[in-house]
């Protein structure tokens, strides 16, 4: 847990601070990355809640994703179709239905746990 | 057997998940910078001559007032040297020397503000000739600034101005039509020429019979002598 927090400030600070100039057309890439990993995020959160979390297939979907979301925009890129919109598109979608999902799983164990209460007492 | 396992199990685990975020922090935290130079730079749209010029004047306007606080901090810095100096001249007498001399180069080469006793030569153009068809013949040239100068030089002057500005070594003037320019600044007539030195040496050696004066008289030029005011002349910033 440390540790992955350790890395997220690592990785922020290393962010902040590099200077490398990519030409702006990459830029698009790199949007599209992060949309990518948090999806990713998110779906491995939901399925943490879900108890179907598996380890291997959050890293390698973490890392394949954004690797595909960056490649699909180039290849749009180089053909002149507008691909990286049907990433956005999808990772979109998918994020807002895996944050639907989490609340709503919140929400009825928050209701259970306080109708557990009420038994009680 | 079994406890240690899992214990390597759940840090090679932690340690995928460090990897994870770190490359997660770091995509967020580059495309954000990313993003923020590029609001910085799409301020300028570009292309547009007018533009173009009105970045460039903003540039100018910037490095002249950052000239102008520069040599407010240079003669801020001077002043301090000079004040350090006269601390010196309260201890050992050979500080104090050393203090004076570089006090009075220092006079020399232009880099303060003199005072002193001198003569002050004023060079006018003469009056309109009908009879002459050259205007040439009755206004005052650079070269006649610069025989004044020399003749003032050479008589002993210690330090020069020509319409308040002072002169050294690296001086120039030069004649660009109906004026002349002295270090980059122009001056019509009349040219008021001062020279702090023995004020009576320098007026005799003007008026020596064949002398500057008398050329300048045979150029139809009327020359002022003032001597025995207090002539006191600026410090050598000029703005080159």
């Amino acid at each position: 847990m440390w540790l992955s927090i350790l890395g997220l400030i690592l990785g922020i600070s290393l962010g902040l601070l590099t200077d490398i100039q990519i030409p702006p057309e990459y830029a698009n890439y790199l949007s599209i990355a992060v949309l990518a990993s948090l999806d990713t995020l998110f779906g491995g959160i939901r399925a943490h809640l879900q108890q179907v979390y598996d380890d291997k297939v959050f890293v390698s979907g973490f890392f394949f994703n954004i690797a595909l979301a960056a490649g699909l925009a180039f290849l749009g890129v180089h053909l002149g179709v507008d691909l990286y919109l049907a990433a956005i598109f999808a990772f979109g979608v998918r994020l807002f239905q895996n944050i639907a999902v989490i609340r709503r799983i919140i929400l009825t164990k928050w209701a259970e746990k306080k109708e557990l209460r009420e038994t009680q007492g | 057997m079994k406890n240690p396992k899992k214990s390597n199990r759940r840090f090679s685990k932690s340690i995928i998940f460090s990897l994870v975020f770190l490359v997660l922090g770091f995509i967020m935290a580059y495309s954000f910078s990313l993003s923020q130079a590029e609001k910085n730079k799409s301020g300028y749209t570009g292309g547009a001559f007018f533009e173009q010029e009105e970045r460039f004047r903003g540039q100018l306007i910037e490095q002249q007032e950052r000239n102008k606080d520069l040599r407010a901090e240079l003669e801020e810095k001077q002043a301090a040297v000079q004040k350090y100096e006269q601390s010196f001249s309260d201890g050992p007498d050979r500080f104090s020397d050393y203090a004076d001399e570089a006090e009075s180069l220092r006079r020399y080469v232009g880099a303060l503000p003199v005072e002193g006793d001198g003569l002050k030569v004023t060079l006018q153009d003469g009056e309109y000739d009908g009879n002459s068809e050259n205007p040439n013949d009755y206004i005052v040239h650079e070269s006649h600034v610069f025989q004044v100068i020399n003749e003032l030089y050479i008589s002993g002057a210690q330090a020069i101005s020509v319409n308040g500005q002072r002169i050294d070594g690296n001086s120039y003037i030069v004649c660009t039509g109906p004026v002349i320019t002295v270090d980059g600044v122009q001056y019509p007539a009349p040219f008021t020429i001062e020279a702090i030195g023995k004020s009576d040496v320098l007026e005799s050696s003007m008026k020596l019979s064949g002398g500057v004066m008398d050329q300048l008289l045979n150029d139809n030029i009327i020359v002022t002598l003032d001597m025995g005011q207090k002539i006191s002349m600026p410090a050598m910033l000029s703005e080159s």
